[in-house]
């Protein structure tokens, strides 16, 4: 990984810069570079995006036993460097289209480009609630393989019920006594799961609360978490637990776009065309931040294989169309 | 005064894995302590941070060791280490 320099931040143009550094970009990153089209990466967080946090992978064709999402992170990183790409660190403000090519605007400078693509993903939504920000870190996660592991024989409590809440619980189950899932619903996790979830509340590892929203997260001495108000069907209650982990949904990460002038639906996912092409000519999205996207990984990286071939067709006409 | 800089880590963390990303650009050199089974070292660096969570990132001089980031926080690990 480098960083954004003097150099990369001066009228240089290059050919495509890719906002995002998941599977989705560093799949549209192996097939442009291996096409010598001259590539960067801005990433602001962790190479593989969420995929990579995630402890266990079952769906991903060609790991007929799964594989975890660091391995998965760390293999498509290594495949996109093998043909060149420039992976950077740096956080990016905004993107201005211009008559001969786009700027993108980062903290460290801008940068130009002939052709973007945005594939900046999603991050876990937070709940809201008071505690949820105030213990982060200190009882409140959201990352149960970097932080699940301090919780060995203390009791825990999940928030959510749709499969990374579900899966990320099962995981947990590895070191944590007893395990709360907090629901505010029903279980929307797909039937795999949702059967090893069955196993777990059967071998009492987990706990189902459904209907039952999180109210607050308390810690008495102000320090270390202890526990959790929740309402369960308009009955408020107490479950003890040393440490919560919420994985309630997703949310885009598009708030760096919002002066950019880059169309986003009601949700704030970025619109696209057939051809993934945003209302910006030569700018383009894919993976788990295009509306209509599945937000699976799989799904992810075959878009970014799209859309890497659709900026060359892009890049290719404007070519053209500046020769004649 | 020589400072010395310590990554704590557990190895499913993708975190972690990113903050000595971040500090290898830097040219910044740090030792590397995986706290997977090493219970001295875990309960070491929860009562220094506050935080049941990794990475951490500690700076030593002489015998004080001062945290200077705790998770991914790029720009309080960037300002520590500058």
């Amino acid at each position: 990984m480098g960083e954004i320099t003097k150099e990369a931040a001066t009228d240089k143009i290059h050919d495509v810069i890719m906002i995002g550094a998941g599977p989705s970009a560093l799949t549209a990153a192996v097939y442009t570079t291996r096409e010598n089209v001259e590539t960067i990466l801005l990433e602001k967080g962790v190479v593989g995006g969420l995929a990579a946090i995630t402890d266990w992978v079952d769906n991903y064709p060609g790991f007929a036993e799964g594989v975890s999402g660091m391995e998965l992170a760390e293999r498509l990183e290594k495949q996109a460097n093998r043909f060149g790409a420039d992976i950077r660190y740096g956080e990016v403000t905004g993107i201005t289209d211009g008559k001969d090519y786009k700027t993108v605007h980062t903290y460290d400078g801008d940068m130009k480009a002939r052709a973007v693509l945005i594939a900046t993903g999603s991050d876990y939504k937070r709940i809201g609630v008071p505690g949820e920000e105030e213990y982060y870190g200190r009882g409140v996660h959201f990352c149960a393989t970097c932080d699940g592991a301090f919780y060995k024989e203390k009791k825990l409590a999940v928030v959510g019920g749709g499969n990374s809440a579900v899966q990320e619980a099962l995981f947990l189950t590895r070191f944590a006594t007893h395990i709360d899932l907090l629901v505010r619903s029903t279980i929307k996790a797909s039937d795999v799961l949702q059967k090893d979830l069955d196993k777990a509340v059967e071998k009492g590892q987990i706990t189902i609360h459904l209907n039952t929203t999180t109210d607050e997260i308390i810690a008495d001495d102000g320090k270390s978490v202890n526990k959790v108000n929740v309402t369960t069907d308009g009955t408020k209650t107490e479950i003890l637990a040393d440490g919560v982990f919420v994985f309630v949904g997703l949310k885009p990460n598009t708030e760096f776009l919002h002066d950019s002038n880059i169309e986003l639906d009601e949700i704030g996912l970025i619109k696209t065309d057939k051809g993934l092409q945003t209302n910006i000519r030569g700018v383009f999205a894919s993976g788990d931040v295009r509306s209509g996207a599945t937000a699976q990984i799989a799904s992810a990286v075959g878009e970014g294989a799209t859309a890497a071939l659709k900026m060359r067709e892009y890049i290719e006409d404007d070519e053209r169309t500046r020769l004649y | 005064m020589d400072k010395k800089i310590t990554v704590y880590t557990r190895t499913t963390c993708v975190y972690c894995t990113q903050v000595k990303k971040l500090l290898d650009m830097k040219n910044v050199s740090y030792d590397v302590v995986n706290i997977d089974d090493d219970a001295k070292a875990e309960a070491h660096i929860i009562e220094k941070s506050g935080a049941r969570t990794v990475p951490v990132v500690t700076i030593t001089q002489g015998d004080d060791e001062q945290v200077a980031s705790i998770g991914w926080n790029p720009g309080a690990l960037m300002k520590a280490v500058a």
